[in-house]
């Protein structure tokens, strides 16, 4: 058994992730997932002799909010480059990427970690950030009619961002809060959709390890395609233990890509670096220059949304929210949002705590079973907000609420008009609910004898038959006031 | 008609009624069929030109034709994409290859009415200046079947020299319009870097390539600048500013201009004497027009034909990645992936091209890069500098465009260096990114000799009005190659 331990880990993370634009980076055709192979292409795409690259506006745009959420310097002039290697998938036979003059660089993201005093705040160097394009895939399946290796280009030109993080993280713990940070922080500016699935955040990892105490990096090597958290955290940690097994046998750690094999948990080496090849980087001349002008960073800078964690601070502030509910409320720009649209729907900011219960527990519960995310459901955040309402004033119960949310989730709608329709109007009326509970009073007389005892659980049993008996529209609060009153007087 | 008459004067006739592009294409097709030994074309498109010409024939018949073009023969080199044509760039690795895409240039000319009647020849993807390094055969020169019409766009070059088509499109990285301009005494125009727009140019050499117009007289090219010329949103190096109306400028008075002789040039080792004389006596042609003569000086000329062969050959290593088997053209039959790449690339590209990619892919390698390719670069803007300094001094620079007239087929071949050495008056023009033309200013041992007229940046101008003026003098761009046995 090796000693990680007797070492200290460094980690470096490269993360690539998909720009959320509606057309690639250099050509008009769409960015579409999922759709039949080679059908989202444009001449551009498919290395045609005679087309040329442009380059697509939003690209600079989502790439500016990016690097300045993660404070980077960012320059007025950079440029792409062409990185020359052949391979199918690759139809120009270079990528066009930046190299030499990157858009930006050195910024830094702060994280959460678990320190010996608890959870400190960790500041992780960003190197540079750079745009360039994506490649087709290959897909090698026999299965295909005719069999052998296919090429589908619908991802070929896709914009991607290039994220390096300086070698700051040291642990497998601390790369994914990193991870989970970077992707949090680019959803909520829109910059990318963020759905690992679909191969729009993805990730390699540099790993060393060195002597604790020494300064000096030890040789490293590189994980690559990781596709979920859980797979960086555990390859970064078996790539950790072959080096300190590789270190105390006395031996060195040679450059290489290395692959995790998820199955057995362990790394293997893919390819040795001294294999590596010259991409041949050069400008590509059939690029000007990119230029940013001061003023474009600013009227970005001035077009950032509200970040999570100064929305999680104001939510607990603002609202009176226990952290837990505001940390969960402002977990995703969308959530967030309609959070306080449906605030503004409820009326008041007392509705925060009641709209928060809700959010978390029976909202989050019907959009599984109606098998919806928010956003693309029929709930209006406003009509959300006056539902909660009518239930805290007890003009609905909660009980019946929660069909109507249902049906809300399902094909939105007015939550006055539904509970007329539905007849699930609240019973207030003093001389019904007494008259309901004089009936159950009768019907359980030992029930009764062991409310006046004390057992008060068992009131709840009755609250249950007033229910029963007004088919769940008797205000529970009042019946409830009506009822304990009658048997203790 | 006579089938040497000028764009204009084609324009004008079709206009009056006294011919119709029926027959103006009929003619050409013709001609070209009478001149099928040359190997100018790599192909015709009769049948589609000719329904094009009835098309034309009925707009001049109710008198709106679109443009002077409307209805006129041309011919595009074999590197420009005309959507649902073939493209080969004269390379066996695009046999086969149909455009499924408009190139800008061959569609603003097709919009404008004017009938492609085919493609030209050329060297292979350009790289070469003699014709000789085609996949179809080399092309033979007007004047003289036995000699090179120049290259790269020669095909282009004695299209017209040939008296097939007014006017044919080329492509200029290092001279390919001006130096076959030069050898087939025709006027040939490399417009400013970014003038014209390169979409749909096949690319050889991205920062030096642009298309340009050959045609009998610089009043047709410019005619042809007004319709290729302008900003082009699918290319990013187009450049946006206005194009001017360059026939209105060519008033044939060009008294006062100021023309600078680049005294290294004239100076230039391998300056074949008879050439020398005939510009020199251009140059007194356009002195006794008012002309002002000055000597100016371009001291990193010396360097250019060497930063051109690094710059454009790491260039094209790039560019020509591409054709690689997988998706279109010729793919070798293989076992493996790096078999297919080799086999492929190893028959469909000829010996030029792959003299040049294995070039351009060295000075790029790592540990070379600087020595060589950067290197270059920043001679590259010394060079720009030393245009930017004679410009000041005055409005065009005046130097042969080629160190000889037409060598023969096969002279040099075998000696890459001597034929690189045929680029050394027009590379420079290309590196500076600076509009240049070639007219033809008389003959030397029977055969076309031409003189080169460089403007500043976006200015064409100084070069046309010149050029205008001279032929306006002179009948050297009227004289016509012996008709076919």
């Amino acid at each position: 058994m090796s000693h990680v331990a007797d070492y200290e880990m460094v980690v470096g993370l490269e993360v690539h992730v998909h720009l959320a634009t509606r057309s690639k980076l250099f050509s008009p055709a769409p960015v579409h997932y999922g759709g039949p192979p080679n059908h989202f292409v444009h001449p551009i795409d498919l290395g045609l002799p005679g087309v040329l690259p442009v380059l697509n506006g939003r690209v600079v745009e989502l790439a500016l909010r990016a690097a300045l959420v993660t404070h980077c310097v960012v320059h007025a002039r950079s440029i792409f480059a062409r990185k020359n290697y052949f391979y199918p998938d690759l139809p120009k036979g270079y990528q066009i990427s930046q190299f030499e003059d990157p858009l930006a660089t050195e910024g830094w993201m702060e994280i959460e970690v678990e320190g010996d005093s608890g959870v400190a705040i960790k500041r992780i160097g960003i190197t540079r950030i750079h745009i360039e394009e994506d490649a087709g895939k290959s897909i090698h399946d026999s299965a295909i009619a005719g069999g052998g290796s296919h090429v589908d280009l619908n991802r070929a030109g896709v914009p991607l961002l290039e994220i390096v993080s300086e070698p700051d993280l040291r642990s497998p713990g601390e790369a994914g809060a990193y991870l989970r940070k970077l992707r949090q922080l680019l959803r909520y500016l829109g910059v990318t959709g963020g759905d690992l699935e679909k191969g729009q955040f993805r990730c390699d990892a540099n790993v060393s390890l060195r002597p604790r105490g020494q300064s000096e990096l030890g040789t490293r090597t590189e994980l690559k395609n990781l596709n979920s958290f859980r797979f960086v955290e555990a390859a970064i940690a078996a790539e950790a233990e072959r080096q300190a097994g590789v270190l105390d046998a006395g031996g060195g750690v040679s450059q290489a890509t290395m692959h995790f094999d998820a199955e057995r948990g362990t790394t293997r080496v893919m390819r040795l670096k001294e294999d590596s090849d010259d991409y041949r980087y050069f400008p590509d001349p059939d690029l000007i220059p990119l230029q940013i002008a001061p003023e474009q960073i600013e009227a970005v800078r001035q077009g950032l949304p509200e970040l999570p964690e100064v929305r999680q601070a104001r939510f607990e502030v603002e609202y009176g929210l226990p952290r837990s509910d505001a940390v969960l409320l402002s977990g995703t720009r969308e959530l967030a949002d309609f959070f306080e649209a449906a605030l503004r729907g409820y009326g008041g900011s007392e509705g925060a705590k009641p709209l928060a219960n809700w959010l978390s527990r029976d909202v989050r519960e019907t959009l599984a079973e109606v098998d919806v995310e928010l956003d693309a459901s029929a709930l209006e955040p406003a009509a959300f907000g006056r539902l909660v309402r009518m239930v805290v004033e007890g003009r609905v119960t909660a009980a019946n609420a929660r069909p109507l949310l249902t049906e809300m989730v399902r094909a939105g709608g007015d939550p006055e008009a539904l509970v007329r329709e539905h007849d699930l109007e609240a019973v207030s009326d003093r001389g019904f609910l007494e008259e309901t509970a004089d009936a159950v009073i009768s019907d359980h007389p030992d029930m009764v004898q062991q409310v006046r005892a004390g057992e008060d659980k068992v009131l709840n049993f009755l609250m249950g038959q007033i229910m029963k008996r007004t088919q769940g529209k008797a205000n529970p609060a009042a019946a409830r006031e009506v009822l304990v009153k009658k048997i203790r007087g | 008609m006579d089938s040497f008459t000028t764009v204009q004067e084609q324009s004008e006739a079709l206009r009056a009624g006294a011919v119709s592009s029926t027959e103006l294409i009929k003619t050409a097709l013709a001609r070209a069929e009478a001149y099928a030994p040359l190997g100018i074309f790599t192909a015709l498109r009769a049948d589609r030109a000719l329904e094009e010409a009835r098309a034309a024939d009925v707009r001049h018949g109710r008198g709106e034709p679109r443009s002077p073009l409307d209805g006129i023969p041309i011919a595009l080199k074999d590197n420009l994409i005309q959507e649902g044509e073939p493209c080969y760039c004269a390379s066996r690795i695009l046999e086969g290859f149909v455009a499924p895409y408009p190139g800008t240039a061959a569609h603003r000319l097709v919009d404008a009415g004017a009938i492609v009647i085919g493609r030209t020849n050329m060297d292979e993807f350009a790289m070469g200046s003699s014709c000789e390094h085609s996949a179809f055969g080399p092309v033979r020169n007007p004047w003289d079947p036995s000699r090179t019409p120049g290259g790269s766009s020669g095909g282009s070059a004695a299209a017209v020299a040939a008296g097939i088509v007014p006017l044919a499109i080329g492509s200029d990285t290092g001279g390919s319009i001006r130096q076959p301009a030069s050898f087939c005494g025709v006027t040939g125009l490399k417009p400013t870097y970014g003038r014209i727009s390169r979409y749909g140019l096949v690319a050889f050499a991205s920062s030096l390539d642009q298309i340009g117009p050959l045609a009998h007289d610089a009043r047709d090219c410019a005619l042809a600048l007004e319709v290729l010329a302008g900003r082009d949103p699918r290319d990013s190096t187009s450049l946006p500013h206005p194009v001017p109306r360059y026939r209105e400028t060519l008033d044939g008075d060009p008294a006062g201009l100021v023309v600078g002789l680049p005294r290294e040039c004239f100076e230039a080792e391998g300056l074949d004497a008879e050439v020398l004389a005939r510009v020199q006596e251009g140059v007194a042609e356009l002195e006794k027009a008012g002309v002002v003569v000055r000597e100016v000086s371009l001291p990193h000329t010396r360097y250019a034909v060497a930063t051109y062969y690094l710059i454009a050959p790491a260039e094209a290593s790039s560019n020509l990645a591409r054709f690689d088997g997988a998706r279109y053209g010729q793919r070798a039959t293989a076992t493996s992936l790096g078999e297919m790449y080799r086999r492929t690339r190893s028959e469909g590209f000829g010996t030029e091209v792959k003299r040049r990619i294995l070039l351009g892919t060295y000075v790029l390698s790592a540990g070379y890069y600087d020595a060589y390719y950067r290197k270059a670069m920043q001679v590259r803007t010394l060079l720009r500098r030393d245009f930017e300094q004679a410009f000041g001094a005055c409005d065009a620079i005046l130097l042969p465009t080629a160190p000889e007239v037409a060598f023969r087929l096969g002279e040099r071949s075998a000696d890459p260096l001597r034929m690189y050495l045929s680029d050394i008056f027009t590379v420079s023009a290309n590196l500076a990114g600076v509009p240049a033309l070639s007219v033809p200013c008389g003959f030397a041992r029977g055969l076309p000799v031409g003189l080169q007229l460089m403007g500043p940046v976006l200015d064409e101008v100084a070069p046309l009005r010149l050029a205008d003026a001279f032929q306006r003098r002179t009948d050297f761009h009227r004289r016509r190659p012996p008709e076919p046995a």
